[in-house]
């Protein structure tokens, strides 16, 4: 069963942490706000199998790690939605130039990843391993959104089917996802 | 990031997910997880760790190939 056929369950339970959380936000205290978080409880097990060789088959990588192109996306907002705005993903190529990379993302520390992008973009070592023929193939372009997504609902429902006609469109056979 | 793992393999694209914290990651049940002891902000591996960051793909890539079900696990050894 989809993940989305089980939100109508979760959604009133998200309204009335929204309402609890939003002081404990304002007052600065994220931890007493996520400690009564409603996470989202899925149903399925969904699970299929790699039809070739990882040798063979075409790879898509997705990341939270929040990076935007300077000049060429909109900045990330950096702090958690609550509302029902889609979460909105950048496509970074295999080939970025990394002092053109930024991190909007605010929940973690910037300074792994602003010595050496492959901390958690492991785009450098994705073409390694294509080049001496561990991988068949990469996605030119990276999948990369933010973490933090307390309405999971709007990510199910509009952002996810993105993230998978993205790379159908890419021919993508398997996903590695990295978080932040 | 487990929910966007288990959308894409309701679409029928394997996905393994990489975790140094799967106290988050485990309860929105990834089909493949791999559970590592890195740190927040380098979960492929250390910043030029070329090596370790390779090993992070390579077990990726191997759970793909290699889970035999639903919610399979690599996770790293407890240090001694």
């Amino acid at each position: 069963m989809p993940d989305a056929a089980t939100l109508a369950d979760w959604r009133p339970k998200f309204q009335n942490w929204t309402r609890e959380a939003m002081p404990l936000l304002q007052k600065g205290k994220p931890k007493d706000a996520f400690a009564i978080y409603p996470w989202y409880q899925t149903e399925g097990d969904p699970f299929v199998r790699i039809t070739k060789p990882a040798t063979e088959a075409r790879f898509g990588l997705v990341t939270t790690g929040g990076y935007s192109i300077e000049g060429l996306h909109e900045p990330f907002t950096g702090l958690p939605d609550f509302g029902g705005t889609p979460p909105d993903f950048h496509l970074i190529g295999l080939d970025v130039d990394p002092a053109t990379l930024r991190i909007d993302h605010m929940g973690y520390d910037h300074r792994f990843a602003k010595e050496d992008h492959n901390a958690n973009l492991p785009t450098d070592r994705l073409k390694e391993m294509v080049d001496n023929g561990e991988l068949g193939s990469v996605a030119e372009e990276t999948v990369v959104l933010m973490g933090l997504v307390p309405n999971v609902e709007p990510l199910i429902n509009e952002t996810i089917p993105r993230i998978v006609e993205r790379f159908r469109s890419d021919s993508v056979e398997a996903a590695l996802l990295v978080p932040s | 990031m487990s929910l966007v793992a288990r959308g894409l393999e309701f679409a029928g694209i394997p996905t393994a997910l990489v975790s140094v914290m799967p106290m988050l990651s485990t309860p929105a049940r990834p089909p493949r997880q791999l559970i590592r002891r890195l740190n927040i902000g380098a979960t492929v591996g250390r910043p030029n760790d070329v090596g370790g960051q390779k090993e992070t793909l390579r077990r990726l890539v191997g759970l793909i190939e290699s889970a035999e079900g639903f919610g399979a696990v690599d996770k790293d050894a407890k240090p001694e």
